[in-house]
C-alpha cells in the first residue's frame, strides 16, 4: 500500500471558530492506481490533497505513506518528502516567473543537491517528456497556459516521486488543452506513476480508473471504473 | 541547496531591482564610506603628531628658560638666581643618572644681511652635542662641530628659510654673512623642516627653517645679549637612555634645578614624549567618538536593509511558498535571503570603500586637514558592512523561513 489514511480530520481556526473541513477519511491507494477526487466546491478535496502532499498537516487521524508515519515526521523530513516522493501539480501552475523553463523543472533537483551536470540532464529529459524541449529557455509569461502546464508536469516529475498529485490541473486551461494534459497523465499513469488528481469535471474524471467523491468533508462514494461496481461506500 | 545557486538568485535579485537596491544600499555606502574617511583623519592627525614629536625626540627632556619680563627678571636676579647656565647643563650631566647627553642653546633674535638682502632670523648657539640629541641634518656642507667650538670660529648653519630668502639659487656654502655685527662664514644648510606651528606644551610655536645656528662659544664671545639680565642659556635638551625613566628623571632634574635657582620658578620643564602620550590618548576619546558616529550610520543602513527585506519577503511569500512546497528546507529559504542580505550590503561596502578612499583623498587635496588611509580600517569598515548584513538579513531571513508552506502559497 502507497498511502493509507485512517480516521483523518482538518478543523481550519477561523478567529474562535472550529470550521471542520475533513470529518474522517478513510482512505488507501495503491502503487500505479490513477484516482481522480470529486466533489462540490467546499467539500475538502483540497484539504485532504494538501495533507496527501505534506503541505499541511492534519488536526487528527493517522497518514502513513509507504507504511511511514507522516505525522511523526519533521519539518525537514516533510521537505524532504514533498522534493523526493511527491509530485505537486497545482491549477495555477505555480511556476517562478523569473526564471526559465529549464531552471523551474531544475529547482527540485537543487533542492535535493543534485550536482549540475546531473541536474541538467535530468531536467532536460523531463522537458522533453512533456514535449517542451524547445522552450526551455522561455520564461513562464513567454508560455501559453498549457505549455506553463506542461512545465510544472515536468518539475513534478523530474525528482521521479512516488506519487504525482494534481489540484484541477486543467482548471485554468481551455478544454482542448486541457484534454491535452489528461492525454499527458494517461501517458504517465501507463508509465508505470501513481496519480491522485482533483477535478469537477465528469470527462476529466473518465481518465482516471477511480473516482473518490467527497462530500462535506467526507467520502461519499468509491468508485473502480474498470469493474463497474461500488467497492466501498460511506452514506454521510 | 547550494551556494552557487543562492549567490546567482542574490545577483540576479540585485540586478533586476537596480534601483531599489541602491537606495537600500545607500545606508551602508555612507556607514562604510564614513567609517573610512574619519579613520583617515584620526590616522592623519595621528602621523602629524608623531612627525612633530620626533622632532623634539622621544627620548628627551626639554628644560627651558622662562620668558619673564624686566621686572620679573631684576626680581629673580635679586633672589640670587642666575637663570638657566651652561653650570646647570653640566651638572645635570654629571650627577643625574640615565643622562646620555645634554645640549645647552642660547638664542638671541638677530639681523642676517647677505647682499642687499637681510632676514630676521634667531640665532641660537649651540654645541656639537646638539646634532647627536635632536633630529637635525645638514643638507650641504657641515653642522657645527667641535673644531668650530673648541676654536670659536666664526662660521654658521643657516636654517632653509633663510637661505631662500638671501641667496635664492646661489650656493651660500662658504659665503660671508653679517649678522648684527660680526661677519661670519656660511659653512652648512639644513634641511628643510616641517614648520613648527603648533605649541607643544610651554614651547612657543615658530618657524625653525629661519634658525640660524653658530658655535655656543662664538655666541657667547661675539654677540651681546640686548638685557644684561638675560640668562646665559636658553634651553638645555636632555637626552635620557630610557623613555621609561623620562618622568623620574625630569623630576630628579626640576630638584636639582630648584637648588641651583634658589627656588625661584624661572624655568619650565617639557617632556615631549609625555605630551604625546597624552595628545595620543585625548585624541583616541576623540577617534573613538568619530567612529561611534560613523558607526551609527552603519548601522541604520543595516536597519534599511532590514526594512526592505522584511517588505521583500512579503512581497515574495508565494515564491516562498512554491519553493518550500518542492522541497526547500527553512535553512535553505534561510540562507538564501540571508545571502541576498549580504550581497546587498557587500556591494554597498564596496561601493562604500571607493567613495570613503575618494573622501579621504578629497579631504587631504582641498583642505589642510591630513589624512592617512591604512589597510586595517578598510578591513574595519568592510567587515562591519558584511557584520550588518548578515545580521540585519537575519531576523526577515528567519521569517520567511517560517512561513507555513500552505499558507505561503496561497499568499496573494
Ligand atoms: N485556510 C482556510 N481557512 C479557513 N477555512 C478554510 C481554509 N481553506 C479551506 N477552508 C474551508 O474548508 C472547507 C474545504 O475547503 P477546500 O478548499 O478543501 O474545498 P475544495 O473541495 O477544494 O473546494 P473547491 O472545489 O472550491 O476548490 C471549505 O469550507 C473552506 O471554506
Ligand atoms: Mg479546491
Amino acid at each position: 500500500m502507497l498511502i493509507e489514511i485512517k480516521n483523518l480530520t482538518k478543523d481550519y481556526l477561523m478567529g474562535e471558530v472550529k470550521v471542520p473541513a475533513l470529518k474522517g477519511i478513510d482512505l488507501k491507494i495503491k502503487k500505479n492506481e490513477y484516482v481522480a477526487i470529486m466533489g462540490p466546491s467546499g467539500s475538502g478535496k483540497s484539504t485532504l490533497m494538501n495533507i496527501l502532499g505534506c503541505l499541511d498537516t492534519p488536526t487528527s487521524g493517522q497518514y502513513l505513506f509507504n507504511k511511514m508515519d507522516v505525522s511523526q515526521l519533521n519539518d525537514d523530513e516533510l521537505s524532504a518528502m514533498r522534493n523526493r516522493e511527491i509530485g505537486f501539480i497545482f491549477q495555477s501552475f505555480n511556476l517562478l516567473p523569473r526564471m526559465s523553463s529549464l531552471h523551474n523543472v531544475e529547482m527540485p533537483l537543487i533542492y535535493a543537491g543534485v550536482n549540475k551536470y546531473e541536474r541538467r540532464k535530468q531536467s532536460v529529459k523531463a522537458l522533453e517528456r512533456v514535449g517542451l524541449a524547445e522552450r526551455m529557455m522561455h520564461k513562464p509569461a513567454e508560455l501559453s497556459g498549457g505549455q506553463r502546464q506542461r512545465v510544472a508536469v515536468a518539475r513534478a516529475l523530474v525528482t521521479n516521486p512516488g506519487i504525482l498529485l494534481a489540484d484541477e490541473p486543467t482548471g485554468a486551461l481551455d478544454s482542448k488543452t486541457g484534454l491535452e494534459i489528461m492525454q499527458l497523465f494517461d501517458e504517465l499513469h501507463h508509465e508505470g506513476n501513481t496519480i491522485i488528481l482533483i477535478t469537477h469535471e465528469k470527462e476529466i474524471a473518465e481518465y482516471a480508473h477511480r473516482t473518490i467523491l467527497l462530500k462535506d468533508g467526507m467520502i461519499f462514494s468509491d468508485l473502480q471504473k474498470n469493474l463497474n461496481s461500488k467497492i466501498e461506500k460511506q452514506t454521510p | 541547496m547550494d551556494f552557487e545557486e543562492n549567490i546567482k538568485v542574490a545577483i540576479r535579485g540585485l540586478i533586476d531591482h537596480k534601483f531599489r537596491s541602491f537606495l537600500t544600499m545607500l545606508g551602508i555606502i555612507f556607514g562604510v564610506a564614513s567609517v573610512i574617511a574619519m579613520l583617515s583623519i584620526g590616522e592623519g592627525a595621528k602621523r602629524q603628531a608623531i612627525a612633530k614629536y620626533q622632532d623634539l625626540g622621544v627620548n628627551n627632556i626639554i628644560v627651558r628658560d622662562k620668558e619673564l619680563s624686566n621686572e620679573e627678571l631684576e626680581e629673580v636676579r635679586a633672589k640670587f638666581s642666575l637663570g638657566l647656565s651652561l653650570n646647570d647643563a653640566y651638572v645635570i650631566k654629571e650627577i643625574v643618572p640615565g643622562v646620555v647627553d645634554v645640549a645647552p642653546q642660547a638664542e638671541k633674535n638677530s639681523e642676517i644681511r647677505y647682499a642687499d638682502k637681510s632676514s630676521k632670523s634667531t640665532l641660537i648657539g649651540i654645541t656639537p652635542s646638539f646634532i647627536k640629541i635632536l633630529n637635525y641634518e645638514a643638507d650641504k656642507g657641515t653642522f657645527i662641530n667641535e673644531d668650530h667650538s673648541e676654536r670659536n670660529l666664526k662660521v654658521c648653519v643657516l636654517g632653509a628659510g633663510v637661505v631662500k630668502t638671501l641667496f635664492q639659487n646661489q650656493d651660500p656654502i662658504g659665503k660671508m654673512v653679517k649678522i648684527d655685527d660680526q661677519w661670519l662664514e656660511v659653512v652648512g644648510v639644513m634641511k628643510a623642516k616641517a614648520l613648527f606651528t603648533e605649541t607643544v606644551g610651554e614651547l612657543a610655536s615658530r618657524d625653525l627653517n629661519n634658525d640660524v645656528y653658530v658655535p655656543l662659544s662664538t655666541f657667547h664671545k661675539r654677540f651681546e645679549f640686548d638685557n644684561k639680565l638675560t640668562s646665559e642659556i636658553k634651553q638645555i635638551t636632555i637626552k635620557v637612555d630610557n623613555s621609561d625613566q623620562l618622568v623620574e628623571t625630569a623630576g630628579l632634574v626640576r630638584g636639582i634645578l630648584d637648588r641651583h635657582h634658589y627656588n625661584n620658578d624661572d624655568f619650565s620643564i617639557v617632556i615631549p614624549f609625555e605630551l604625546l602620550k597624552q595628545e595620543e590618548k585625548e585624541r583616541r576619546i576623540y577617534n573613538f567618538l568619530l567612529g561611534a558616529i560613523a558607526a551609527i550610520s552603519l548601522i541604520v543602513g543595516g536597519i534599511g536593509i532590514m526594512n526592505i527585506m522584511m517588505a521583500t519577503v512579503m512581497e515574495r511569500t508565494r515564491e516562498i511558498g512554491i519553493r518550500r512546497a518542492i522541497g526547500a528546507r527553512k535553512s535553505d529559504i534561510m540562507s538564501q535571503f540571508v545571502t541576498e542580505a549580504v550581497a546587498i550590503s557587500i556591494t554597498g561596502g564596496i561601493i562604500g570603500v571607493f567613495l570613503g578612499v575618494s573622501l579621504s583623498l578629497g579631504i587631504s587635496l582641498l583642505t589642510d586637514v591630513s589624512t592617512l588611509i591604512r589597510v586595517y580600517s578598510i578591513i574595519i569598515a568592510f567587515g562591519f558592512s558584511v557584520i550588518v548584513g548578515i545580521s540585519f538579513g537575519y531576523l526577515p531571513a528567519k521569517n520567511a523561513a517560517n512561513l507555513k508552506p500552505i499558507e505561503s502559497i496561497r499568499y496573494e
